[in-house]
C-alpha cells in the first residue's frame, strides 16, 4: 500500500514537471509582461513583479499598429481557413465518392506535396505577387496559406467522408436531391466535426506562418502579427523593447491558448484522422 | 434517379469539376514554383547581371556540390539540427504520450498544456528564448546560476557550439508536443483488448510494451518521423530570429542561406539551384524514411 | 417601393460628393520610410517643424528593427517588388552601390550645385556615390575611433596610445579584470566586425580590394597579423572581455560607458552619450585616431547614413523637399543635440554652440575628412558576408587567422569571377 502511495506521489511528481516544462517558456513571458520596466532590467532576476504594471500593454498599441496587425491576422486566418476548407472537401468529396484520379495515389502525391519545405517555393510566390501588384496585400497571402494546407485539409476530410455509409447518399438521390445538394445538404453537415476539426488546426497554421508574411508584406500597417513582434526586435540587445515584446506575445497566443483548452480532444482528433486512419 | 437529364455530367466529369479548385490552387503555388525554380536554376539572375536572365547550364550545380563550402556548412547544420532535436522530440513525445494516455485527475488540464507550445507561433516564441537565453539579464542563466551548474553568466546565442544546441533546445521544447499529440493520438487507438491478452499471457509491462504498443505504434511513429524530419530539414524562422545564422554560421540552416541569397545577395538564380537541391534532399529524406517503413513491412 | 430606391441613390450621390470633395480638399501627400526607434526624439522635432512649413506634405517614420542588415532587407525586398511602400530610404553607405546597380534608387547629383556638394565632407558624398553619380545626400556622418578614460592615463603617466604596442602595454597595465577591462571593440558576427578589422587592416598596411577591384587581402602579410591581433587581445594579452566576440556597438559601449574599460573603439556617438549629466564617465574620456601597427599609419573607417529616393515612388519631389530640409544646417544641428549625430557639414564642426558642449569637434573632424569607405561594390553585402563569417571563424579560434584569410580572399574570388 505504502509503495502504491510513493508511486503515486512519483508519477505526479512526472506528471507536474511535464507540465512545468511546456508552459514554463509562456509563463515567463506572462511575468514579463506585467513588470515594470526597470524590474525588466534587474539582477539577479525578478521572479515575481512588485506590481502588476500594464504599461507595456497600452504602448503597443500607441507605438506601434499593433491592433491592426491583429485584425490583419485575424481576417487573413480566417479567410484562408474558409477558402482552405471549401476548396478541400469539394476535393476530398470527389476523392472519396468517385474514386476519380487514382483515389488513393492522388492521396499520397497531395501528401508529398506537403511534406516539402515551404522556404523553396518563395522566389517565385515573390516573382507572382510582386508582378500582380499584390504586395501588402491580403490575397498574397490568403492564396498561399489556403493552397499550403490544402493536402492536410483533403487529407482528414477524405478519412471521414470514407466513413459516411453510401446508402446515405443514396436515400437522398431518391429523394430527388442533385450532387451538389448531397455534399451540401447531407455530407458537409454529417461531417460538422470534422470540418470543425480541421478549421481549428489550418487556422492555427496560418495564425502562425511566417516566412511567406516577412517576404510579401512590407508595410507595418500590413504585417500579420508573428512578423509584427519579431519586427520589434534589434541588433541592440539593450534596446530591445522586452516588455512590449512579452505583452504582444501574451496577446497574440490568447486566442490560441483559448482555442488549445476548448478544442484539446478536437485537436487530438483531428490528428488521429490525418495521421493514424490515413 | 433522373436518367438522362444531364448526359454530358457524368459522375467522373462532377468528380473532376470538384477537384478543379484544388489543382488549380496547387498548380499556382505549388507546382508552377517548383518548375519555374527548376527552370531559373539553369539561368543567371542576379543583381551582377542587372536582374536580366540569361542561360548558365549546370553552372550553379557545379558550384553547389563541388566549391560551395557554405552550403556544405548549412547542410551539415541543418542535417545535425535534424537529427538531434528529432530524436529529443520522439524520446521525449513518446514519454510524454506514454504518460498522458494513462487515467488521471487533471489529465485534461495537463493534455492542454502540452499541446499548447505546438499552438504557439514559432517566430513570436523565438523572441521568447531569445529573452530567456540574453546573457546577462536571463533567465536560464540566473536559474543555472542559482543552482551552482554554471558559475558565470554564459552567451547562450554568441558562441559556437552552444549557440546550435540553444536553438535545438527550443526547438524540442516547440516540436515535442507535436511528436506527443502524434503518439497519443496512435495509443488511443491501440484496443485494450490486446493489453488484456497480453497481460493474461504474462507480458509484464516492458514487454507489453515492448511487444504490443511499439508495434502497433509503428505507422503512427514513421509518419510522425516523416512530418517532423522534413519539417526540421525546413526550419526557418526559429534560426532567423533567434541567431540569424551566427555566430560564425554555425547556426545558419540552408533555409536560412537560401533566403540570404535570395533576398540578400539578390542572386535568383543560384537561389533558385539551392531551392532545387534542397527540394532533391527532402526527397531523399521522404524515400529513406519510407523505405524502412516498407522493410519493417516486410518483414513483419 | 420605387421611391425608396430614389431616396437610397440620392442619398449615395450626396455621400460619394462628400467623399470626393473630402479627398481633393485634403490632397496631402504622405511620405514614408523605414529607421530604427528615435531614442533621441529629434527626428520627431524634424518632423513637425517640416510639416509646419510644407502643409501638404506628412512625413511618416515607419519604426523597424535597429539591426541595420534587417533593415536593409525590409528594404530590398520591398524595392525588389518595384512597390512604392518607402518614398525614401535612410540609407547606410554600403547599400548605395546595391540599390544603385539594382535601379531602384534616383541619381540626385543635378539637384545640388557642386558648390552645395562641397559644404558636405568628400568622405560622405564618396559614400554616396555609384559609378560617377551622387545618389545619397549624407545627412549623418560616422567614422571610427578610439576612446580612452583620460583620467586613468594621465594617473598613469601614459600618452594617448599611437600603436598596438602601445595599447596593449597600457593596458595591461592599467586593467583589472572583470571590474576593469583593457579594451572593448565589436566582435560579434555584423558588419561592425568588418569596420573594426578594416581600420587594424589599413592600419597594418594592408587592402581588401586594389583600386581595380581585385581581391589582394590575402597578398602579405598584414590581413593575418590584423586578425591574429584581434585573437590576441581576447586570448593572448587578456585585454578584452572573452564575450567581445559577441559584442556590438552598444553592449561594448556600455561596458565602457559604465566605467569599466580603458580603451574602446566605437562611432563618435558615444561621446555625446558620455558627456550625459549621469554619466559615470563624465569628463573623464580621450579620443584618439585609432591604433595602428608600428611603422603604419592610423585608419578609420567611414560609416554614416544618408538620404535616397525611390524611384518606385509616387512622390519623389515631395522626398526632395524632405531630404532638402533634413539635411540643412539647422536640422543637423538638431540632430545633433537630440540624437548625437554627428554632422556632415564642415560648417557645423565649427559651430559654436557645437563647440560649447563637444569641443574635440576639430579633432572628430579632422578623423572624418581621413575616414576611408568600405569597397563601394554592388556585391559588397555579400562580400562582407564571406569576411564577417571567416573572421569571426578565426576570431573565436575555430580555424587558425591564416585558414580563416585564405578562405575568405578564395571565396571572395570566386563570387567576383576573379
Amino acid at each position: 500500500m505504502k509503495s502504491k502511495k510513493g508511486r503515486m506521489v512519483f508519477f505526479y511528481c512526472l506528471i507536474a514537471l511535464v507540465v512545468l516544462f511546456s508552459l514554463s517558456p509562456f509563463l515567463w513571458q506572462v511575468i514579463t509582461s506585467f513588470k515594470p520596466s526597470q524590474e525588466i532590467f534587474s539582477r539577479p532576476v525578478k521572479y515575481l513583479p512588485s506590481h502588476i504594471d500594464l504599461s507595456a500593454y497600452s504602448r503597443i498599441f500607441i507605438r506601434h499598429p499593433f491592433g491592426r496587425q491583429i485584425l490583419n491576422s485575424i481576417f487573413i486566418a480566417s479567410i484562408s481557413t474558409f477558402l482552405c476548407l471549401s476548396v478541400a472537401s469539394l476535393a476530398a468529396y470527389a476523392v472519396a465518392r468517385f474514386k476519380i484520379m487514382g483515389g488513393r495515389g492522388f492521396l499520397l502525391f497531395i501528401l508529398l506535396l506537403s511534406l516539402f519545405p515551404p522556404v523553396v517555393l518563395i522566389v517565385p510566390l515573390y516573382e507572382m505577387v510582386s508582378s500582380w501588384g499584390l504586395m501588402n496585400n491580403w490575397l498574397a497571402l490568403i492564396i498561399p496559406y489556403a493552397s499550403l494546407n490544402l493536402p492536410f485539409a483533403i487529407w482528414v476530410m477524405n478519412s471521414f467522408f470514407q466513413q459516411i455509409p453510401g446508402a446515405l447518399e443514396d436515400a437522398a438521390k431518391v429523394d430527388g436531391l442533385s450532387r451538389l445538394g448531397i455534399l451540401v445538404r447531407i455530407i458537409l453537415p454529417l461531417s460538422a466535426p470534422a470540418l470543425a476539426t480541421t478549421a481549428i488546426l489550418v487556422f492555427i497554421f496560418c495564425w502562425n506562418e511566417f516566412l511567406l508574411a516577412l517576404t510579401f508584406m512590407t508595410r507595418d500597417a500590413a504585417r500579420t502579427v508573428p512578423v509584427g513582434i519579431a519586427m520589434l526586435s534589434g541588433a541592440s540587445q539593450y534596446e530591445i523593447p522586452w516588455d512590449q515584446i512579452s505583452a504582444a506575445t501574451v496577446l497574440t497566443t490568447l486566442p490560441l491558448v483559448t482555442f488549445v483548452i476548448l478544442f484539446q480532444r478536437k485537436i487530438v482528433e483531428g490528428l488521429t484522422a490525418g495521421a493514424v486512419k490515413g | 434517379m433522373k436518367h438522362g437529364k444531364k448526359p454530358f455530367l457524368t459522375d467522373r466529369r462532377f468528380g473532376y469539376l470538384l477537384l478543379l479548385p484544388a489543382l488549380l490552387l496547387f498548380g499556382l503555388v505549388i507546382i508552377y514554383p517548383v518548375a519555374r525554380n527548376v527552370y531559373l536554376s539553369f539561368h543567371e539572375k542576379s543583381i551582377a547581371t542587372g536582374m536580366v536572365e540569361s542561360f548558365a547550364g549546370f553552372k550553379h550545380y557545379l558550384k553547389i556540390f563541388t566549391r560551395d563550402l557554405r552550403f556544405r556548412q548549412a547542410l551539415g547544420n541543418t542535417l545535425y539540427f535534424t537529427v538531434v532535436s528529432v530524436g529529443i522530440e520522439f524520446l521525449l513525445g513518446l514519454s510524454f504520450a506514454l504518460l498522458l494516455n494513462l487515467n488521471f485527475r487533471f489529465r485534461n488540464f495537463a493534455r492542454a498544456s502540452v499541446i499548447l507550445p505546438w499552438a504557439l507561433p514559432t517566430a513570436v516564441m523565438a523572441m521568447a528564448w531569445r529573452w530567456i537565453y540574453h546573457d546577462i539579464y536571463g533567465v536560464a542563466n540566473d536559474i543555472l546560476l542559482r543552482l551552482g551548474i554554471i558559475r558565470e553568466a554564459v552567451a547562450w546565442l554568441g558562441k559556437s557550439p552552444l549557440a546550435m544546441h540553444a536553438a535545438i533546445f527550443s526547438d524540442a521544447w516547440k516540436t515535442t508536443s507535436f511528436m506527443a499529440l502524434m503518439l497519443l493520438a496512435g495509443l488511443q487507438s491501440i484496443p485494450q483488448e490486446l493489453y488484456a491478452a497480453a497481460s493474461i499471457d504474462g507480458a509484464g509491462g516492458w514487454a507489453r510494451f515492448r511487444y504490443v504498443t511499439l508495434p502497433l505504434l509503428r505507422p503512427v511513429i514513421i509518419l510522425a518521423l516523416l512530418f517532423r524530419s522534413l519539417q526540421a530539414f525546413a526550419v526557418f524562422d526559429l534560426i532567423w530570429v533567434l541567431t540569424q545564422g551566427g555566430p560564425g554560421g554555425t547556426t545558419e540552416t540552408l533555409s536560412v542561406y537560401l533566403y540570404s541569397y535570395t533576398f540578400r545577395y539578390l542572386n535568383l538564380g543560384y537561389g533558385s539551384a539551392l531551392s532545387v537541391a534542397i527540394f532533391a534532399l527532402s526527397l531523399i529524406i521522404i524515400f529513406v524514411i519510407l523505405f524502412f517503413q516498407r522493410e519493417e513491412v516486410e518483414l513483419g | 417601393m420605387k421611391g425608396k430606391l430614389w431616396v437610397s441613390l440620392l442619398v449615395l450621390i450626396v455621400l460619394g460628393a462628400f467623399l470626393t470633395t473630402g479627398v481633393l480638399a485634403q490632397e496631402k501627400v504622405t511620405i514614408r520610410w523605414l529607421f530604427e526607434t528615435d531614442f533621441g526624439g529629434g527626428w520627431k522635432v524634424l518632423i513637425e517643424n517640416f510639416e509646419k512649413t510644407h502643409p501638404n506634405i506628412k512625413v511618416e517614420m515607419q519604426e523597424g528593427p535597429s539591426a541595420t542588415n534587417t533593415r536593409e532587407d525590409m528594404y530590398t525586398t520591398s524595392f525588389m517588388a518595384g512597390e512604392s511602400t518607402y518614398d525614401m530610404a535612410y540609407a547606410d553607405l554600403i547599400w548605395v552601390p546595391k540599390f544603385a546597380a539594382a535601379g531602384w534608387i534616383i541619381p540626385l547629383g543635378d539637384r545640388l550645385t557642386p558648390y552645395e556638394i562641397a559644404q558636405f565632407l568628400p568622405g560622405d558624398i564618396a559614400g554616396g556615390m555609384y559609378q560617377g553619380k551622387l545618389y545619397r545626400i549624407p545627412s549623418q556622418s560616422d567614422a571610427g575611433m578610439l576612446y580612452y578614460r583620460k583620467d586613468l592615463l594621465e594617473e598613469a603617466g601614459f600618452e594617448p596610445p599611437l600603436t598596438w604596442d602601445d595599447l596593449v602595454e597600457q593596458a595591461q597595465k592599467l586593467q583589472n579584470p572583470p571590474d576593469l577591462w583593457g579594451f572593448v571593440w565589436q566582435g560579434n558576427q555584423y558588419e561592425g566586425l568588418i569596420c573594426d578589422y578594416l581600420e587594424l587592416l589599413w592600419g597594418a598596411g594592408g587592402e581588401l580590394l586594389d583600386a581595380e577591384g581585385k581581391v589582394v587581402l590575402d597578398q602579405g602579410t598584414a590581413a593575418v597579423e590584423a586578425l591574429q591581433f584581434m585573437y590576441d587581445v581576447i586570448n593572448t594579452y587578456k585585454i578584452s572581455p572573452p564575450g567581445v566576440t559577441t559584442y556590438q556597438e552598444e553592449e561594448s559601449r556600455h561596458v565602457f560607458h559604465n566605467g569599466q574599460a580603458v580603451f574602446h573603439r566605437n562611432w563618435p556617438y558615444v561621446w555625446t552619450l558620455a558627456q550625459k549629466e549621469d554619466s559615470p564617465i563624465k569628463g573623464k574620456v580621450g579620443i584618439t585616431p585609432m591604433v595602428h601597427k608600428e611603422g603604419f599609419q592610423s585608419a578609420a573607417t567611414q560609416g554614416g547614413w544618408g538620404w535616397v529616393i525611390s524611384k518606385f515612388s509616387k512622390h519623389q519631389e515631395e522626398a526632395w523637399e524632405w531630404i532638402k530640409f533634413a539635411t540643412s544646417y539647422e536640422s543637423q544641428k538638431i540632430l545633433h543635440f537630440y540624437n548625437g549625430y554627428i554632422p556632415t557639414r564642415h560648417a557645423l564642426f565649427a559651430d559654436p554652440d557645437i563647440l560649447k558642449e563637444s569641443p574635440h569637434y576639430p579633432d572628430l573632424w579632422r578623423v572624418q575628412i581621413n575616414a576611408r569607405t568600405r569597397p563601394q561594390h554592388p556585391q559588397y553585402a555579400q562580400i562582407s558576408d564571406i569576411l564577417q563569417r571567416n573572421l569571426h571563424a578565426g576570431l573565436t579560434g575555430t580555424i587558425k587567422p591564416e585558414e580563416a584569410i585564405k578562405r575568405a580572399a578564395q571565396e571572395i574570388r570566386e563570387l567576383l569571377g576573379q
